[in-house]
């Protein structure tokens, strides 16, 4: 938001270096783009090759398969949507779930045998939805393709984050409930007595002790309810000297 | 949006065009100060930390190794059999029978390929026959079907649609039914022996109902004028397939599997997604909980061989095969669960690993202000 802007400018650093508009990240984004496309075919592919349904039917026709294939393609494209969301409001969880009811509200109402009935040549798919949605192989298969599509990118992200941090992921607004439970003054000498990690040489120098302004606490910008993120401190167990 | 809430709320300034050049108050285009508007919404915010990416990993883990055992264990359990009764080899029976290449031979051959079962195949047992090299999902040959005409449609039973050319009129009648994928539909006998130890052929019943969807036999297909009608009379004026020996209202004599609800019919015209693919022709029901459908011993199977596959290189099987709760043999998904899960596994160490060597580090070095 706005005051986050504000107070830490550097935010605007990979925007004027082009850092996310690059031939790296479009080869980066090409090739996640490929990976997932092998998946979303040859794991269905390899799943009902040669296999039927749990009542002996077929399960590998043309329109199973490609049922199968749709709906693989919807949940992996929820989940990563899901992942890339930086603020989940009532609006985002409206959309995003709201898209995958819709997606099966639109399944079943052409593949049912009302509308096949009023015309039959255009909703040829009558029955599929009913005959291969309820397969246990067919769920466990969607189910194995979202995660295999979905890893790479969580491993990919949580990588660099750890080895290599961006300033975006430097940045993250300050969980403040965990913070606020942290007593300061009690454990401030004997916080640096046993601490673990480096010291405060680099916080004396800083001089970011001396003149940190205060954040402002606009409603935006501090996640509600429950928190997702779990900062380890990385310095000794009580003492915060920033505020963070 | 914005406009009709200026409409509706003032509070910010009249709208456009109300007090005219003379009005004193300010117009200011801010919008509404609700939290929607101003993005305030209260929100939840996903962070990849370690404290949710590590637990993620060791949980899925965790639930994708046992799955992935119990469908592997299963897959393991289900018996099937296969034979190839294409006749390649001089050796095999069915070789001379495979030396007619065209589709209009009148004397049909017969072979008899003999086999033994190792291990009993209890419940139902489910036969199939499966082709190779077959390409049913060629989108020319998908598409050459009229499913007007096969849900009982009278003007398409005598009209059949364009996309069943050229197998759409024969000597000026129109074809019942019409297409590629009809006319080429599989048109071998399959029958089972069982040979008793003392020699005698004890013929195993085989059901040839139940084998098509539900939703396939009483909605997708339909004979013309109804259920109860003499087939003979609707389908006169129209001519059977090319490549048939007899029309569709012969194809049964059993009237709720004639015409175009046969399921042999249906189960064909049901196009199959892969070159190499099986369909279900026959279902071997289980006698009672005691005695194994098809017990150890030796079978024999009575092809009357019709359909010609020798052309473009294809193969014809039979296969027996039982059922389970995830369908038939497949250990793909076994594996890959397996697999994945152990990557998984894999991974949350590493990764735990990483970030305690590393992470901790990068954390305490924030933005210098």
């Amino acid at each position: 938001n706005d005051c986050y802007s504000q107070s830490y400018p550097q935010l605007y650093e990979p925007g004027q270096r082009s850092l996310y508009f690059s031939k790296g990240a479009f080869i980066k984004c090409a090739l996640h783009s490929c990976y997932s496309s092998l998946v979303l075919f040859f794991v269905p592919y390899a799943a009902v090759r040669d296999s039927v349904s749990t009542d002996g039917h077929d399960i590998a026709d043309h329109q199973s398969f490609a049922l199968l294939t749709q709906t693989c393609l919807t949940v992996t494209v929820c989940v990563q949507l899901g992942l890339d969301l930086s603020y989940w409001t009532a609006v985002n969880h409206l959309f995003v779930w709201g898209s995958l009811g819709m997606y099966f509200l639109v399944t079943f109402t052409m593949q049912s045998d009302g509308l096949h009935r009023l015309y039959a040549s255009s909703f040829p798919f009558v029955g599929t939805a009913h005959n291969s949605l309820d397969q246990v192989t067919v769920w466990l298969t969607v189910l194995l393709t979202a995660v295999l599509c979905v890893l790479p990118v969580v491993v990919h992200r949580f990588l660099f984050m750890q080895l290599n941090p961006t300033i975006n992921d430097k940045a993250q607004p300050p969980p403040p409930r965990r913070r606020a439970r942290i007593r300061r003054s009690s454990t401030r000498c004997s916080g640096y007595a046993f601490s673990y990690a480096y010291g405060y040489g680099d916080l004396v120098t800083s001089k970011r002790f001396l003149r940190r302004p205060v954040p402002l606490r606009s409603a935006g910008s501090t996640p509600a309810g429950r928190s997702a993120a779990f900062r380890p401190a990385g310095r000794s167990a009580g003492y915060s000297p920033s505020g963070q | 949006m914005m406009a009709s809430s200026y409409n509706i709320k003032e509070e910010d300034g009249h709208h456009s065009g109300s007090s005219g050049p003379g009005g004193n108050a300010v117009r200011t285009k801010k919008p509404d100060n609700t939290a929607f508007k101003q993005q305030r919404l209260p929100a939840w915010q996903p962070i990849i930390t370690a404290g949710t990416v590590l637990p993620a990993f060791f949980i899925i883990g965790l639930i994708f190794i046992p799955i992935g055992i119990g469908l592997y264990v299963t897959s393991n359990n289900i018996k099937e059999f296969e034979i190839d009764y294409t006749g390649i080899d001089i050796s095999s029976p069915c070789f001379n029978c495979s030396q007619s290449y065209s589709w209009n031979t009148t004397t049909s051959c017969t072979c008899s390929i003999p086999f033994s079962l190792d291990q009993p195949f209890e419940s139902n047992v489910f036969m199939y026959y499966g082709l190779s090299n077959f390409y049913q999902n060629h989108r020319r040959y998908v598409k050459s079907r009229d499913d007007s005409q096969l849900n009982g449609n009278l003007d398409s039973l005598k009209a059949p649609s364009k996309e069943c050319e050229p197998y759409r009129i024969n000597e000026n009648m129109p074809i019942a039914p019409c297409g590629a994928i009809a006319n080429s539909m599989f048109n071998d006998t399959l029958d089972l022996f069982y040979i008793d130890p003392n020699g005698t052929r004890t013929p195993i019943p085989l059901m040839k109902t139940g084998i098509a969807w539900w939703t396939d036999k009483h909605v997708k297909f339909r004979n013309p004028g109804g259920s109860s009608s003499n087939l003979t009379a609707v389908f006169y004026g129209t001519t059977k397939p090319l490549s048939w020996p007899k029309p569709v209202y012969e194809l049964d004599t059993d009237p709720e599997n004639n015409g175009f609800v046969n399921e042999d019919l249906i189960v064909w015209m049901r196009t199959a997604a892969l070159p190499t693919f099986r369909k279900l022709y026959r279902i071997i029901q289980k006698k009672n909980s005691l005695t194994p459908t098809l017990p150890r011993g030796n079978y024999t199977l009575d092809i009357v061989y019709n359909y010609p596959v020798r052309s473009f290189d294809g193969r014809k099987r039979m296969i027996l095969s039982t059922i389970s709760w995830m369908g038939g043999k497949n250990p793909f998904l076994g594996i890959a669960y397996i697999s994945v899960g152990s990557v998984c596994f894999f991974l949350g160490v590493v990764l735990l690993f990483i970030h305690h060597k590393y992470g901790n580090r990068n954390n305490s070095s924030d933005i210098p202000n």
